[in-house]
């Protein structure tokens, strides 16, 4: 279960302070997969770093139970300069988990062949999203934290995903942001709108579309 | 979570950089730890070069490389420690990617990572010079190890104070460059204090490091004591910038952006 508490984040920009998140609260229970919709720029991302605890709200508190992941997206994560295998062993290290068995679980689920033991700064974006999918995967996170990631890669990759989730649901759900109505749609009964600083909650995803396109 | 099972985890994770920071800093070159004992090495031929071309000879009761690898492993050590902390999380932010990776955890395991580096550094080349002399010997090991930490724990707090700054500008960055080289001057790399003139060496006590390379020479030479040596004054230098340091973290991680 994640539960937002008032949560305030602003930036300061150029023009003045941009208020990304403004008062938000909002409960997400666990065991059923959650969307929440934006536009670019409306502060998805943010918001899903300070629900995983990276970033810190300027007010406001997160309340976390279960295994949270990280932010699982296209960027951060990986020290460009080390392996895929070698980011893998410590990620596994710092989740306290079987190095070998997260290595080997990684390597089959990503389908990275070669490129597994190559630097990471070779990758593509795309690349690198599978293998932080991939990752992910090998540990049994009872919340998976998705930036947009699941839109990646080719229609077989994309079904691979939703199929291993889709076997995990018993003891994991997802807590996705996304632009794109599709991909929400692909996972999540019930989806909320993130709109100039604030989360409106939708019973369906039909209604959050009718604000969405609005 | 408990304060044990919460240091415990704290550890694994420090561990765990520190395994993947010694990748980084030895695994990217041909020569790995080699390069370690370059820029050390490098000073002891230009000063030993120096030192015969101007027909001086080290202060009694240390032979001349001793004496410069005495002066320079200390102070390379802070020096090190100091620009590697600074640039801890600018060159790490990805790791701060997970959740349970702190801004600190970065500071200490590079921390550990250039003072272990250092000490095997300092170990190989007093080994070294045993070998051509014929004879090691260490006077008071442990005093040796507490100059060493000394210097490694000022530029790690140094650092610290920089690091937690530079999220607010990177002018830091590119000041700790000149900031830090008058020290190589003032150290006491090539001179003793029991040497200088009064009122130049009360001025210099006022740098710490001086008193880590002082503490380092007497821990290894029985015939030298390092008359001047204080260990209050380092350590409380010490400790107001890793409250300062500490502090400015502690703000500056609110400021931090992961992008």
């Amino acid at each position: 279960m994640i539960e937002l508490r008032r949560i305030t984040k602003s930036y300061k920009t150029e023009k003045g302070i941009n208020v990304v998140l403004d008062d938000v609260s909002a409960i997400f229970p666990k065991g059923e997969n959650f969307g929440i919709l934006g536009r670019n720029g409306a502060g998805k991302s943010t918001l899903l770093r300070i629900i995983s605890g990276v970033e810190m709200p300027d007010y406001g508190e997160v309340v976390r139970k279960g295994r949270i992941s990280w932010p699982l997206g296209f960027s951060g994560g990986f020290n460009g300069s080390l392996s895929g295998e070698e980011n893998c062993r410590f990620v596994a290290r710092i989740y306290g988990e079987d190095i070998d068995r997260v290595v080997e679980f990684a390597t089959e689920f990503s389908e990275l062949g070669q490129y597994f033991h190559m630097p990471i700064r070779t990758y593509s974006s795309g690349m690198k999203a599978r293998l932080a999918f991939g990752l992910s995967m090998a540990i049994d996170f009872n919340i998976y934290l998705v930036d947009e990631v699941t839109a990646v890669g080719d229609k077989r990759f994309q079904e691979k995903c939703r199929l291993a989730f889709e076997e995990r649901q018993a003891r994991s759900s997802v807590l996705m942001v996304s632009h794109n109505l599709k991909t929400i749609t692909q996972y999540c009964k019930r989806a909320a709108v993130l709109d100039q600083g604030k989360l409106t909650f939708y019973d369906s995803i039909k209604e959050a579309r009718l604000h969405y396109d609005a | 979570m408990s304060l044990v099972r919460g240091l415990a985890v704290q550890t694994e994770i420090v561990h765990a950089i520190l395994l993947r920071e010694t990748r980084t800093r030895f695994g990217a070159h041909q020569l790995g730890y080699l390069w370690a004992f370059i820029e050390p090495l490098l000073w002891i031929a230009t000063f030993y070069g120096l030192f015969w071309l101007a027909g001086r000879t080290p202060p009694h009761g240390m032979d001349l490389v001793g004496f410069l690898a005495t002066g320079i492993v200390p102070f390379l050590l802070f020096r090190e420690t100091t620009h590697r902390v600074l640039v801890a999380i600018s060159s790490n932010k990805a790791l701060l990617f997970y959740p349970q990776v702190r801004p600190l955890d970065l500071v200490l395991a590079r921390s550990i990572l250039e003072m272990g580096t250092f000490l095997g550094v300092f170990v190989v080349l007093l080994g070294g010079a045993a070998l051509l002399r014929g004879q090691l010997r260490i006077d008071n090991p442990l005093l040796v190890l507490l100059g060493l930490t000394m210097a490694g724990l000022l530029g790690t707090t140094l650092g610290l104070v920089l690091c937690a700054l530079s999220v607010y500008t990177t002018v830091v960055e590119r000041l700790a460059g000149p900031l830090l080289r008058p020290f190589f001057w003032v150290s006491g790399v090539f001179f003793s204090a029991n040497d200088l003139p009064s009122q130049i060496r009360e001025l210099l006590l006022w740098n710490p490091v001086m008193h880590a390379v002082e503490l380092v020479r007497d821990g290894t030479f029985a015939g030298y004591t390092a008359r001047y040596a204080d260990l209050k004054f380092p350590f409380f230098v010490i400790l107001c910038l890793a409250f300062a340091g500490l502090t400015l973290e502690r703000v500056a991680r609110a400021k931090l952006e992961l992008t």
